[in-house]
Protein backbone atom coordinates (compact mmCIF):
# COMPACT_ATOMS: atom_id res chain seq x y z
CA UNK A 1 0.00 0.00 0.00
CA UNK A 2 1.45 3.60 -0.89
CA UNK A 3 1.52 5.96 1.38
CA UNK A 4 3.51 9.58 1.49
CA UNK A 5 4.23 10.82 4.73
CA UNK A 6 6.25 14.11 5.33
CA UNK A 7 6.39 14.22 1.58
CA UNK A 8 7.78 11.03 0.96
CA UNK A 9 6.73 7.96 -0.72
CA UNK A 10 7.19 4.67 1.10
CA UNK A 11 5.25 1.72 -0.23
CA UNK A 12 3.55 0.21 3.03
CA UNK A 13 3.53 -3.81 3.85
CA UNK A 14 0.85 -4.37 6.58
CA UNK A 15 -2.60 -4.86 6.95
CA UNK A 16 -5.17 -2.43 5.92
CA UNK A 17 -6.41 -2.46 8.69
CA UNK A 18 -3.46 -1.16 11.12
CA UNK A 19 -4.07 2.27 12.43
CA UNK A 20 -2.29 4.94 10.86
CA UNK A 21 -0.02 5.51 14.19
CA UNK A 22 1.41 1.80 14.22
CA UNK A 23 2.45 2.30 10.67
CA UNK A 24 4.22 5.85 11.12
CA UNK A 25 5.73 5.11 14.85
CA UNK A 26 6.37 0.96 14.32
CA UNK A 27 7.39 0.88 10.21
CA UNK A 28 8.32 4.47 9.68
CA UNK A 29 10.20 4.95 12.70
CA UNK A 30 8.35 8.13 13.29
CA UNK A 31 7.97 8.22 16.90
CA UNK A 32 7.56 12.19 17.31
CA UNK A 33 3.97 11.16 17.11
CA UNK A 34 3.01 9.69 20.45
CA UNK A 35 0.28 6.88 21.50
CA UNK A 36 -1.63 8.05 24.42
CA UNK A 37 -4.62 6.56 24.50
CA UNK A 38 -5.67 4.72 21.77
CA UNK A 39 -9.44 5.72 21.61
CA UNK A 40 -9.43 8.99 20.21
CA UNK A 41 -9.78 10.67 23.81
CA UNK A 42 -6.59 12.85 24.33
CA UNK A 43 -5.47 13.90 20.90
CA UNK A 44 -1.31 12.55 21.17
CA UNK A 45 -1.66 10.70 17.87
CA UNK A 46 -2.45 13.77 16.52
CA UNK A 47 -0.97 14.26 12.46
CA UNK A 48 -2.08 16.07 9.67
CA UNK A 49 -4.03 14.17 6.72
CA UNK A 50 -4.30 17.24 3.93
CA UNK A 51 -4.12 19.50 6.17
CA UNK A 52 -6.89 18.02 8.34
CA UNK A 53 -5.97 17.02 12.13
CA UNK A 54 -6.56 13.43 12.40
CA UNK A 55 -6.41 11.05 15.78
CA UNK A 56 -3.68 8.67 13.58
CA UNK A 57 -4.76 6.01 16.33
CA UNK A 58 -8.50 6.01 14.50
CA UNK A 59 -8.11 5.54 11.16
CA UNK A 60 -6.79 2.12 9.35
CA UNK A 61 -4.15 2.81 6.68
CA UNK A 62 -6.50 1.58 4.00
CA UNK A 63 -8.42 5.19 4.96
CA UNK A 64 -6.20 7.61 4.87
CA UNK A 65 -6.94 9.29 1.40
CA UNK A 66 -4.48 12.06 1.93
CA UNK A 67 -0.59 12.77 2.30
CA UNK A 68 -0.07 12.73 5.96
CA UNK A 69 2.33 15.30 7.62
CA UNK A 70 3.87 14.47 11.36
CA UNK A 71 5.74 16.61 13.48
CA UNK A 72 8.86 15.51 12.25
CA UNK A 73 7.63 17.23 8.62
CA UNK A 74 5.73 20.20 10.17
CA UNK A 75 9.13 21.91 10.45
CA UNK A 76 12.74 21.61 11.30
CA UNK A 77 14.98 22.30 14.01
CA UNK A 78 16.62 24.95 11.58
CA UNK A 79 13.55 26.10 10.18
CA UNK A 80 10.56 25.48 12.23
CA UNK A 81 6.90 26.13 11.90
CA UNK A 82 5.88 29.19 13.52
CA UNK A 83 3.90 27.05 16.44
CA UNK A 84 6.75 25.06 16.98
CA UNK A 85 9.16 28.09 17.58
CA UNK A 86 6.00 29.57 19.87
CA UNK A 87 5.97 26.72 21.65
CA UNK A 88 10.23 26.78 22.23
CA UNK A 89 9.78 30.46 23.02
CA UNK A 90 7.21 30.22 25.31
CA UNK A 91 8.31 27.18 26.61
CA UNK A 92 5.29 24.88 26.68
CA UNK A 93 6.25 21.46 26.99
CA UNK A 94 6.53 20.26 30.78
CA UNK A 95 7.14 16.47 30.55
CA UNK A 96 6.38 16.63 27.03
CA UNK A 97 4.35 13.72 26.12
CA UNK A 98 1.08 15.18 24.19
CA UNK A 99 2.93 18.21 22.70
CA UNK A 100 3.24 16.93 19.54
CA UNK A 101 -0.20 16.44 19.10
CA UNK A 102 -0.90 19.96 20.56
CA UNK A 103 1.38 21.35 17.96
CA UNK A 104 -0.45 19.52 15.31
CA UNK A 105 -3.72 20.15 16.55
CA UNK A 106 -3.26 24.18 17.02
CA UNK A 107 -1.34 23.92 13.47
CA UNK A 108 -4.14 22.92 11.62
CA UNK A 109 -6.99 25.50 13.42
CA UNK A 110 -4.30 28.50 12.78
CA UNK A 111 -4.75 27.56 8.75
CA UNK A 112 -8.03 28.02 9.11
CA UNK A 113 -8.55 30.49 11.80
CA UNK A 114 -6.70 33.41 11.39
CA UNK A 115 -6.29 35.14 14.89
CA UNK A 116 -8.31 32.57 17.78
CA UNK A 117 -9.49 34.03 20.97
CA UNK A 118 -9.14 32.04 24.35
CA UNK A 119 -12.43 30.50 23.57
CA UNK A 120 -12.04 29.67 19.96
CA UNK A 121 -8.62 28.06 21.48
CA UNK A 122 -10.31 26.52 24.23
CA UNK A 123 -13.59 24.52 21.33
CA UNK A 124 -10.69 23.51 19.35
CA UNK A 125 -7.71 22.58 21.49
CA UNK A 126 -10.14 20.71 24.59
CA UNK A 127 -9.77 17.16 22.63
CA UNK A 128 -5.94 17.49 23.34
CA UNK A 129 -5.12 16.85 27.03
CA UNK A 130 -2.03 17.70 28.95
CA UNK A 131 -1.58 16.04 32.18
CA UNK A 132 0.99 18.40 33.25
CA UNK A 133 -1.69 21.06 32.95
CA UNK A 134 1.01 23.04 30.73
CA UNK A 135 -2.86 24.67 29.29
CA UNK A 136 -2.30 28.45 30.14
CA UNK A 137 1.05 28.33 27.95
CA UNK A 138 -0.38 26.33 25.31
CA UNK A 139 -3.03 29.25 25.42
CA UNK A 140 0.04 31.86 25.05
CA UNK A 141 1.95 30.26 22.27
CA UNK A 142 -1.39 29.95 20.43
CA UNK A 143 -1.71 33.26 20.24
CA UNK A 144 1.93 34.25 19.95
CA UNK A 145 1.68 31.74 16.67
CA UNK A 146 -1.29 33.20 15.25
CA UNK A 147 0.81 36.74 15.33
CA UNK A 148 3.59 35.28 13.75
CA UNK A 149 1.24 33.62 10.61
CA UNK A 150 -0.46 36.78 10.55
CA UNK A 151 2.66 38.83 9.96
CA UNK A 152 4.46 36.14 8.09
CA UNK B 1 -12.20 29.45 5.89
CA UNK B 2 -15.38 27.37 6.15
CA UNK B 3 -15.49 25.91 2.35
CA UNK B 4 -11.73 25.20 2.65
CA UNK B 5 -12.86 22.79 5.85
CA UNK B 6 -15.36 21.49 4.20
CA UNK B 7 -13.12 20.68 0.51
CA UNK B 8 -11.29 18.73 3.08
CA UNK B 9 -13.79 16.52 4.70
CA UNK B 10 -15.11 15.86 1.15
CA UNK B 11 -13.11 12.27 1.37
CA UNK B 12 -14.48 9.93 -1.14
CA UNK B 13 -15.86 6.77 -0.08
CA UNK B 14 -13.07 4.07 0.33
CA UNK B 15 -12.63 1.35 -2.42
CA UNK B 16 -14.45 -1.91 -1.45
CA UNK B 17 -16.54 -0.85 0.91
CA UNK B 18 -19.73 -2.57 1.89
CA UNK B 19 -22.88 -1.02 2.07
CA UNK B 20 -26.01 -1.86 2.95
CA UNK B 21 -29.25 -2.45 0.15
CA UNK B 22 -32.49 -2.12 1.20
CA UNK B 23 -36.28 -2.06 -0.45
CA UNK B 24 -38.27 0.49 -0.91
CA UNK B 25 -41.86 -0.80 -1.96
CA UNK B 26 -44.33 1.55 -0.89
CA UNK B 27 -47.73 0.36 0.01
CA UNK B 28 -50.79 2.19 -1.96
CA UNK B 29 -51.95 5.47 -0.43
CA UNK B 30 -54.90 5.27 1.97
CA UNK B 31 -54.50 1.33 1.91
CA UNK B 32 -53.04 1.62 5.39
CA UNK B 33 -55.47 2.47 8.20
CA UNK B 34 -54.77 5.59 10.87
CA UNK B 35 -54.26 2.91 13.65
CA UNK B 36 -51.95 1.42 11.92
CA UNK B 37 -50.27 3.99 10.77
CA UNK B 38 -49.93 5.26 14.67
CA UNK B 39 -48.68 1.70 15.12
CA UNK B 40 -46.05 1.78 12.39
CA UNK B 41 -45.13 5.70 13.72
CA UNK B 42 -44.46 4.36 17.40
CA UNK B 43 -41.83 2.02 15.95
CA UNK B 44 -40.45 4.84 13.33
CA UNK B 45 -40.02 7.18 16.69
CA UNK B 46 -38.37 4.29 18.72
CA UNK B 47 -35.51 4.55 16.32
CA UNK B 48 -35.46 8.01 15.89
CA UNK B 49 -35.39 8.78 19.14
CA UNK B 50 -33.05 6.41 20.27
CA UNK B 51 -29.46 7.59 21.16
CA UNK B 52 -27.93 6.81 18.04
CA UNK B 53 -29.67 8.39 16.10
CA UNK B 54 -31.09 11.17 18.10
CA UNK B 55 -27.74 11.90 20.20
CA UNK B 56 -26.55 14.19 16.83
CA UNK B 57 -30.38 15.32 15.84
CA UNK B 58 -29.63 18.44 18.08
CA UNK B 59 -30.54 21.92 18.06
CA UNK B 60 -28.78 25.58 17.26
CA UNK B 61 -26.33 25.18 19.93
CA UNK B 62 -24.92 22.50 17.73
CA UNK B 63 -23.64 20.54 20.11
CA UNK B 64 -23.80 16.62 20.10
CA UNK B 65 -24.91 14.89 23.00
CA UNK B 66 -23.78 12.31 25.23
CA UNK B 67 -26.90 9.89 26.05
CA UNK B 68 -28.16 6.31 26.43
CA UNK B 69 -26.78 2.91 28.49
CA UNK B 70 -23.25 3.90 27.89
CA UNK B 71 -23.02 6.64 29.42
CA UNK B 72 -23.47 7.06 33.22
CA UNK B 73 -25.69 9.71 32.75
CA UNK B 74 -27.17 12.61 29.64
CA UNK B 75 -24.83 15.53 28.55
CA UNK B 76 -23.33 17.36 25.92
CA UNK B 77 -20.66 15.66 24.23
CA UNK B 78 -17.53 15.79 26.36
CA UNK B 79 -14.12 17.84 25.38
CA UNK B 80 -16.35 20.60 25.03
CA UNK B 81 -17.51 19.91 21.55
CA UNK B 82 -19.47 22.25 19.00
CA UNK B 83 -20.00 21.12 15.68
CA UNK B 84 -20.56 25.18 14.52
CA UNK B 85 -23.02 25.92 11.91
CA UNK B 86 -21.02 24.33 9.76
CA UNK B 87 -22.46 21.36 11.80
CA UNK B 88 -19.87 19.42 10.88
CA UNK B 89 -16.94 21.32 13.24
CA UNK B 90 -15.30 22.99 10.78
CA UNK B 91 -15.32 26.26 12.38
CA UNK B 92 -13.63 24.38 15.67
CA UNK B 93 -13.00 20.53 15.74
CA UNK B 94 -14.08 19.00 12.46
CA UNK B 95 -15.89 15.88 13.93
CA UNK B 96 -14.04 14.06 11.31
CA UNK B 97 -11.02 14.72 13.40
CA UNK B 98 -11.94 11.81 15.71
CA UNK B 99 -15.21 10.59 13.97
CA UNK B 100 -12.90 8.91 11.54
CA UNK B 101 -14.53 8.52 7.44
CA UNK B 102 -13.95 4.39 7.23
CA UNK B 103 -14.39 1.26 5.35
CA UNK B 104 -15.16 -0.58 8.40
CA UNK B 105 -17.53 1.15 10.62
CA UNK B 106 -18.22 -0.96 12.60
CA UNK B 107 -15.45 -0.60 15.11
CA UNK B 108 -14.17 -1.53 18.11
CA UNK B 109 -16.33 -0.36 21.71
CA UNK B 110 -13.94 2.57 22.85
CA UNK B 111 -12.95 3.36 19.08
CA UNK B 112 -14.66 6.97 17.93
CA UNK B 113 -17.69 5.69 16.14
CA UNK B 114 -17.08 6.00 12.36
CA UNK B 115 -19.11 6.01 9.70
CA UNK B 116 -18.49 5.76 5.58
CA UNK B 117 -19.32 9.20 5.03
CA UNK B 118 -17.83 12.24 6.88
CA UNK B 119 -19.11 12.56 10.44
CA UNK B 120 -21.65 15.38 11.03
CA UNK B 121 -24.71 16.80 12.91
CA UNK B 122 -27.82 16.68 11.28
CA UNK B 123 -29.59 19.87 10.00
CA UNK B 124 -30.65 21.84 12.77
CA UNK B 125 -34.74 21.62 11.17
CA UNK B 126 -34.22 18.15 11.86
CA UNK B 127 -34.08 18.32 15.73
CA UNK B 128 -34.67 15.55 18.04
CA UNK B 129 -33.08 15.03 20.87
CA UNK B 130 -35.40 16.18 23.50
CA UNK B 131 -38.34 16.23 21.26
CA UNK B 132 -41.44 14.70 21.99
CA UNK B 133 -42.88 11.96 19.69
CA UNK B 134 -45.33 14.67 18.57
CA UNK B 135 -42.97 16.97 17.65
CA UNK B 136 -40.37 14.63 15.87
CA UNK B 137 -43.75 12.96 13.99
CA UNK B 138 -44.30 17.38 12.81
CA UNK B 139 -40.95 17.87 11.66
CA UNK B 140 -40.95 14.23 9.75
CA UNK B 141 -44.11 14.95 8.07
CA UNK B 142 -42.75 18.83 7.43
CA UNK B 143 -41.18 18.93 3.82
CA UNK B 144 -40.19 22.73 4.98
CA UNK B 145 -38.40 20.82 7.59
CA UNK B 146 -37.29 17.58 6.46
CA UNK B 147 -35.48 18.09 3.32
CA UNK B 148 -38.81 19.06 0.69
CA UNK B 149 -39.11 15.34 0.88
CA UNK B 150 -42.47 13.34 0.67
CA UNK B 151 -43.60 9.86 2.28
CA UNK B 152 -41.88 7.96 -0.23
CA UNK B 153 -38.87 10.59 -0.90
CA UNK B 154 -38.25 10.01 3.17
CA UNK B 155 -37.86 6.13 2.54
CA UNK B 156 -35.74 6.61 -0.16
CA UNK B 157 -33.49 8.88 1.43
CA UNK B 158 -33.21 6.29 4.20
CA UNK B 159 -32.30 3.50 1.47
CA UNK B 160 -30.05 5.74 -0.03
CA UNK B 161 -28.14 7.36 2.74
CA UNK B 162 -27.69 3.66 4.16
CA UNK B 163 -25.93 2.66 0.71
CA UNK B 164 -23.52 5.48 0.82
CA UNK B 165 -22.25 3.89 4.49
CA UNK B 166 -23.95 6.88 6.24
CA UNK B 167 -25.33 7.08 9.47
CA UNK B 168 -28.80 5.54 8.79
CA UNK B 169 -26.83 2.19 8.79
CA UNK B 170 -24.68 2.43 11.14
CA UNK B 171 -27.48 3.20 13.61
CA UNK B 172 -28.53 -0.17 13.70
CA UNK B 173 -25.35 -1.71 12.87
CA UNK B 174 -22.58 0.32 15.15
CA UNK B 175 -20.32 -1.91 16.63
CA UNK B 176 -18.31 -2.39 19.60
CA UNK B 177 -20.68 -2.59 22.60
CA UNK B 178 -22.68 0.39 21.10
CA UNK B 179 -26.70 -0.38 21.75
CA UNK B 180 -27.82 -0.02 18.26
CA UNK B 181 -31.31 1.56 17.70
CA UNK B 182 -34.11 -1.31 17.66
CA UNK B 183 -35.44 -3.66 14.48
CA UNK B 184 -33.60 -2.97 11.45
CA UNK B 185 -33.06 -0.66 8.75
CA UNK B 186 -35.63 -3.05 5.79
CA UNK B 187 -38.24 -2.81 9.32
CA UNK B 188 -37.69 0.65 9.66
CA UNK B 189 -37.95 1.05 6.55
CA UNK B 190 -41.16 -0.24 5.55
CA UNK B 191 -42.96 1.89 8.95
CA UNK B 192 -41.84 4.77 7.57
CA UNK B 193 -44.04 3.42 4.41
CA UNK B 194 -46.81 2.29 6.20
CA UNK B 195 -46.93 5.44 8.36
CA UNK B 196 -46.86 7.65 5.10
CA UNK B 197 -49.52 5.45 3.29
CA UNK B 198 -51.94 6.09 5.97
CA UNK B 199 -51.44 9.47 5.77
CA UNK B 200 -48.78 10.64 7.99
CA UNK B 201 -50.54 10.61 11.42
CA UNK B 202 -49.03 11.73 14.13
CA UNK B 203 -49.43 10.88 18.28
CA UNK B 204 -51.43 14.00 19.73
Amino acid sequence: MELTVNGQRHQIDAEAGMPLLWVLRDILGLTGTKYGCGIAQCGACTVHIDGMAVRSCQIALADVGGEVTTIEGLGTPDAPHPVQQAWIDHQVAQCGYCQSGQIMSAAAMLALQGEPDDQQIDRIMSANLCRCATYPRIRAAIHDAARRLATG
Amino acid sequence: MIRAALVMLSLVLPAGAEVTTSVVAPPQEGSVSREDGLAAWDRVHAVVSHPRCANCHVGADNIPMWSGPEYPQTGPHGMNIDAGDSRIGAETLPCATCHVTSSAPANGPNDAPAAMIDWQLAPVDMIWFGQSSAQICAQMSDPARNGGRDWIQLAEHLRDDAAHGGFVAWGFAPGGARQPAPGDLQSHIDDVLKWGAAGQPCPE
